[in-house]
């Protein structure tokens, strides 16, 4: 008997499930109001961004079954790129809009370059590839100071700005709805992709390449295709990335561990749902970025907590809460908080 | 014989030592329902996978319609290979001198918050980028077209004949071992055989265009009329894997008709089906072909074949022994031997 289904026969745009969650998304800055002290609308911007990112991992690793563990250097190439594309220190200067667009074509590329002489690689060498991209990525970066600045990162970069309209005096909360806009419609891209003819591809070459070729399915093609959203959606990202931080940082922050971390919120969250990728994000990054700091400040006020006692820092635990978070995960619910994988597509 | 669907010509089939299938010819007419028989081992499914392009057959082809399904030497090959060797040469040219083109198109000419010129920008950036001398210029773009093409042309030459392409010219299959696609409803799988008969790109399948959705309504209904067609409508919105075995079988039938094909190839459809399951195949089998397609089965229970086969081939160690139709292999001496062994004699 089939299980719980995401969706009948009929097309609609988002599942109830989706909206629910970028509705509870959208409530943050309503948190803001009634604690002013706590700030989440900033941190909670990297949520937005990590869901991003993972939605993007997932078409790859969720929808297709390749493993990419180099996902964080598409990461880079979006930030990078809007950093070029809109930085005052180079003569493009874009703007946020077209900065974010392009970051993602040109992620889409740069997916596209990788893929099309390496997917026919099976398994756990396409993984390797993936790695040593990414690491070539980060060195390549690094090593270009003359158009990346190297680790200074290319800053100062333009924060998001709300098309058409002149609004003076930016606030966190019109940059966190902003994100949220993107990542919206992010989440409906992901769903019309799940539910046409190429995420019907992805799906059978996922579950029996040899039989989806024999039904004229081009599996290079795509898997080429996937690797390219994927990349395209990582980039885009980046980008949104870049403009949270006004910089792109230095090359080292879109290391191997970011890679993993997107990793983790694919497997948590429910690989292969697009709501269990959101609610990974909210819960990983959400644990990471958002609680912990806040925890950290509440019992630094209330003097529980110094810099000079290692044990009493709740940020000294977070490895430690992660690996055990994710060893229960695999024990009691292995297919994620979300159970997609095994809903049946309808 | 030239009005022959399928024609196996003088197929070999060698693994390594191993010949598993030795020169068969055989002629499937238009229309007609022909078994290949034999004992296990004797190379029946080895030839399937040969038609199908599973395998490259050592020596020997297989006709489909009269010609050689395999991707054609076109322009598009042509055009594919000078666009390869031409984009890599000029990446790796790029790549290797990324630096000093960066400094001179754009860091060298840009002025802060003065107008930048572009056109002047495109002259220096090519006149640097072909000013690079040997080592800078002819050799990295002389490697580039090289690899670019070279690259592009393997694949093409190694992917010639694969399913997808077999499976393009009308040629669907089901296999011995079932290989649906578990985790997707039946629908869905059926709707997936569908594949070359559908249109949406990847653009109308991201934005959900009309066009999309309503080849996907189409298509749906499609797939429910040929679920209705094997018996498995009401089952329509389950998981594959979790249908009974007998209803598998049909349902693999089900979505290898689904692309339309000139002829389908079944590889023991009635394996593991009670006595009722196989008289209700064998009704099945007869509609397919009342429906204008052609029938290829391998199959072991004679029940079967002798019923319904206008034409038997009878396979033996890689040999093909007899031919003929059902009244003439029953009496086949050659045949009886090898299902029965030979009789000692005095």
């Amino acid at each position: 008997m089939s299980r719980t289904g995401t969706s009948g026969a009929r097309f609609s745009p988002m599942t109830r499930g989706q909206l629910a969650v970028l509705g509870l998304l959208a409530l943050t800055p309503l948190l803001d109001l009634v604690f002013p002290s706590l700030q989440l609308s900033g941190p909670m911007r990297t949520v937005i961004v990590y869901a991003i990112l993972a939605l993007g991992l997932n078409i790859v690793v969720g929808w297709t079954g390749l493993l990419n563990l180099g996902i964080a250097a598409f990461m880079a190439i979006g930030a990078y790129a809007f950093a070029i594309l809109t930085s005052e220190v180079y003569p493009f200067q874009v703007g946020f809009w077209w900065g974010i667009v392009l970051a993602g074509v040109i992620g889409a590329l740069a997916g596209w370059l990788l893929g099309a002489p390496t997917l026919r690689l099976r398994g756990d060498y396409l993984a390797i590839v993936t790695l040593g991209f990414g690491e070539i990525v980060q060195d390549g970066l690094k090593n270009l100071p003359a158009i990346t600045k190297g680790t200074e990162g290319i800053n100062p970069l333009p924060e998001p700005m709300l098309p058409l309209v002149e609004v003076s005096g930016e606030t966190p909360a019109r940059w966190f709805f902003i994100y949220l806009a993107v990542l919206a419609l992010v989440v409906f891209l992901c769903r019309n992709l799940e539910f046409s003819r190429m995420g019907r591809q992805w799906f059978a070459v996922r579950e029996d390449e040899l039989a989806a070729r024999c039904m004229a399915i081009e599996p290079d093609k795509a898997k080429l295709k996937a690797f390219a959203a994927g990349a395209a959606l990582a980039a885009l990202s980046g980008a949104l990335y870049a403009s949270h931080l006004s910089s792109t940082g230095e090359p080292s922050n879109y290391d191997f561990q970011i890679s993993i971390l997107a990793l983790c919120i694919v497997i948590v969250g429910g690989i292969a749902s697009i709501t269990g990728v959101l609610v990974g994000a909210i819960v990983v990054v959400g644990f990471s970025n958002v609680l912990l700091p806040v925890v950290t400040q509440a019992m630094q006020r209330a003097g529980l907590s110094s810099t000079g006692n290692v044990l009493a820092s709740p940020d000294n635990y977070k490895y430690l809460i992660f690996g055990l978070a994710l060893v229960l995960m695999m024990r009691y619910r292995p297919d994620g908080i979300v159970h997609a994988r095994k809903a049946v597509r309808k | 014989m030239s009005g022959s669907l399928i024609s196996v010509q003088g197929v070999t089939m060698r693994f390594g030592g191993l010949t598993a299938v030795k020169d068969v010819s055989l002629d499937v007419a238009r229309g007609s329902i022909t078994a290949v028989i034999g004992p296990n081992g004797a190379g029946k499914t080895t030839l399937f996978n040969a038609i199908t392009g599973v395998y490259e057959p050592t020596e020997g082809q297989v006709l489909v319609s009269g010609r050689d399904p395999q991707r054609q030497f076109s322009g598009r090959v042509i055009g594919g290979v000078i666009a390869a060797g031409v984009g890599t040469a000029l990446f790796v040219a790029v790549t290797v001198r990324v630096e000093t083109l960066w400094q001179a198109a754009i860091i060298d000419l840009y002025q802060f918050q003065q107008p930048f010129p572009w056109l002047k920008s495109v002259g220096v950036f090519l006149a640097a980028l072909f000013g690079g001398g040997l080592w800078g210029t002819w050799i990295p773009l002389f490697l580039g077209a090289v690899l670019g093409a070279a690259g592009r042309f393997v694949i093409w030459s190694r992917t010639r004949r694969t399913p997808d392409v077999v499976a393009g010219a009308g040629v669907a299959r089901t296999f011995q071992n079932i290989r649906l696609f578990p985790e997707l409803s039946l629908v869905e799988n059926v709707v997936v055989g569908m594949d070359r008969r559908l249109a949406t790109g990847f653009a109308a399948a991201v934005f959900a265009l009309p066009s999309a959705l309503r080849e996907r309504a189409s298509a749906r209904a499609d797939a429910l009329e040929l679920l209705e067609f094997v018996g498995l409508a009401d089952k329509a919105e389950d998981a594959a894997g979790n249908l009974p075995y007998g209803h598998q079988r049909r349902l693999e039938i089900a979505r290898a008709l689904a692309s339309r094909p000139e002829v389908i190839l079944l590889d023991e459809p009635a394996a593991g089906m009670n006595p009722t399951e196989t008289v209700d195949l064998m009704r099945l089998i007869r509609a397919i072909r009342e429906r204008g397609t052609t029938v290829v089965l391998i199959e072991h229970h004679m029940r079967v074949v002798m019923g319904i086969s206008d034409r038997i081939h009878v396979l033996q160690y890689g040999e093909k022994i007899a031919e003929g139709t059902p009244t003439e292999i029953k009496s086949d001496p050659k045949c009886i031997e090898a299902y029965l062994g030979k009789e000692e004699l005095g």
